[in-house]
């Protein structure tokens, strides 16, 4: 199995584990739309997916999955305080100019938030950048700095700092060795290649609620 | 993971070929959303493709302001025009007429073979002129709905799409018929317009009226306020169009020297389509339905008296893709984004496409390979 399909799977297992049947999720930087029909096929979910790119829109339409062409941050203001069950920020934000700002609007709009990313703290990402002396260029970040693709190098490490400054509620994580299967606990921000958070957002008074 | 290629859009679909219009003819009285009455009406259409056993794979057309229900296939052999959305409907097409039984029909109030403000009267004997009482968007869905339910048997709508005044069609569908109608494509349209749009609607009303030729709408067979209808027309279709659009298809260009006799013929070729596109408007388009179906659009409020679109969305069932077209300014991408919003938030089931098309509002009438790909993916999901 490709390594791109094995992160893509685990991915979708740990997060599907955490939602219950007939929920409402968000699907921030949906893609294809994959995780979300997993979710309706396996949840009954009731889904939105949001994506920049007429290409994953058009793959989206064609699975059945709900889809918003657009940006996030403006779609996000036009729902009111706690108004899905779950939005899934997963593998986005090392690819946002104001990654603070999404999550901060995904708490506002969601009850619970799952922020998924690759741990630049990981040892390996260390090593590259020390041997290399450049930006690592790997399967998360294949182009390299000239071809202007967004690198936030977010870690584990910053990613505690930030929820404690902003008083985050962080219901659940899971940490994934360096072959993004296997669990870890012990020094995460050097052991763990990815980074699965779940947070606490605004509990439900809209429809979604229930 | 990379989807495999898609089949129909990509192969070479075939053509309807001949077709011919069929007029529903309802016998009993009509009552308008104003509470005045008909004593009947008479409804033109087209169909392409076979209603199936279950009955439940009809997709109702709606077309725009100027529009009729000649949408696709060719009238006869020497038939140069094929109908207005022929690239979109036929055997392997987005709109695929081997599977779906595909209905367009001519709107109450207009001028093409529907009952209008030029039909006769039967109580009177007389066209009904500026007595035909005011028609609104949801009066042209009843009269659709009556035509798909008694004329034609049908019995749930697989789905109903159309653009502009088509588009508000589709939406007031989904809130009138919500159990009926599974699927709503409506595009480059608005639950409202804004006042840019009333105010275009009425200087193009006001060239009409203000032709002597009008004769406050009592003229008589191939006479008519033409200046004026030309006017409105010429004028119109700019809004339909875009800068970009007008500069890449005209630019500065000028007509040949000698054709331009005096300082104010036509001397740029924009000034010459546009003067083709109002002359050609008043032989296909009466005045008087011009001025009731502006009227109608104008008049098109989903907002409602509370102000919260989501009051009459909400009653809509059917999931719903919306589209816009980013070089729209008549219907811009967020009068579109606004239906979809309101939708999202009532729980329903929507999407949303916003396609970088240069063309303008009348953007989903052009050779649109994103727009057909999106149509065949939402139909067939």
């Amino acid at each position: 199995m490709p390594r791109h399909q094995i992160k893509r799977e685990t991915d979708l297992q740990i997060i599907s584990e955490w939602i219950d049947e007939g929920q409402s999720v968000l699907d921030v930087g949906c893609g294809r739309g994959i995780l979300l029909e997993h979710l309706i096929r396996t949840r009954s979910a009731r889904a939105l997916g949001v994506d920049a790119s007429l290409e994953k829109v058009q793959s989206c339409v064609k699975r059945g999955v709900p889809v918003y062409h657009g940006a996030a941050e403006s779609l996000l203001e036009e729902f009111p305080d706690g108004y899905f069950d779950w939005v899934i920020l997963s593998r986005m934000v090392q690819e946002l100019a104001h990654p603070g700002e999404l999550i901060r609007a995904s708490l506002r709009v969601a009850s619970n938030v799952a922020v998924g990313f690759v741990n630049h703290g990981y040892w390996l990402n260390r090593w590259s950048t020390l041997r290399t002396g450049s930006r690592p260029t790997n399967e998360v970040f294949p182009l390299s700095w000239d071809a202007g693709h967004p690198y936030n190098p977010v870690t584990i490490k910053g990613f505690n700092q930030f929820a404690s400054k902003e008083g985050i509620d962080i219901a659940n994580t899971i940490f994934l060795k360096g072959d993004w299967r296997q669990r870890t606990s012990f020094l995460p921000n050097l052991t763990a290649g990815y980074a699965v958070y779940h947070l606490r957002g605004t509990s439900g008074t809209w429809l979604s609620g229930g | 993971m990379i989807d495999p290629p898609t089949e129909s859009t990509e192969t070479h679909p075939g053509e309807i070929g001949l077709v011919r219009w069929k007029d529903y003819v309802h016998t009993g009285a009509f009552t308008f959303e104003s509470g005045e009455k008909i004593p009947g009406f008479t409804l033109r259409y087209e169909t392409y493709g076979k209603l199936n056993p279950q009955k439940d794979n009809a997709i109702l057309i709606c077309h725009a302001l100027s529009g009729d229900h000649h949408c696709a296939g060719i009238h006869n052999l020497n038939d140069k025009k094929q109908g207005w959305w022929n690239n979109m409907i036929g055997p392997g097409k987005p709109i695929d007429t081997n599977k779906y039984f595909i209905i367009c029909s001519n709107c109450l109030g207009g001028c093409q073979g529907s009952t209008g403000p030029k039909s006769i009267n039967p109580e009177t004997g007389n066209p009904y002129n500026m007595d035909f009482p005011l028609v609104s968007i949801r009066d042209m869905v009843r009269s659709q709905y009556l035509l798909l339910r008694e004329g034609l048997g049908v019995e749930s709508i697989y789905a109903v799409i159309g653009g502009s005044m088509g588009g508000m069609q589709v939406l007031q569908w989904g809130i009138d018929y919500p159990d009926f109608v599974r699927k709503l494509i409506p595009m480059a349209t608005t639950a409202r317009q804004n006042a840019q749009a009333i105010a275009f609607n009425e200087v193009g009303r006001l060239a009409v009226m203000q032709d002597p030729e009008w004769q406050n709408g009592a003229y008589g067979d191939g006479k008519g306020p033409n200046v004026g209808l030309a006017v409105a027309r010429m004028m119109a279709h700019i809004t339909y169009l875009s800068d970009a659009g007008l500069e890449e298809k005209f630019g500065r260009d000028k007509v040949k020297p000698n054709e331009a006799r005096s300082q104010f013929d036509a001397e740029f070729q924009v000034e010459s389509y546009l003067r083709y596109q109002g002359q050609s408007f008043i032989s296909r388009f009466d005045a008087n339905s011009y001025l009731y179906l502006t009227k109608a659009l104008d008049r098109f409020d989903l907002f409602g008296e509370s102000g919260q679109l989501e009051d009459r969305v909400k009653a809509i069932r059917a999931r719903t893709l919306v589209v816009a077209f980013k070089s729209d300014w008549l219907f811009p991408p967020a009068q579109n984004r606004a239906i979809v919003h309101a939708l999202l938030r009532c729980g329903c089931e929507a999407s949303y496409a916003e396609l970088d098309l240069t063309l303008g509002h009348d953007s989903f009438l052009v050779n649109a390979p994103d727009l057909y790909q999106l149509v065949h993916n939402f139909l067939n999901a």
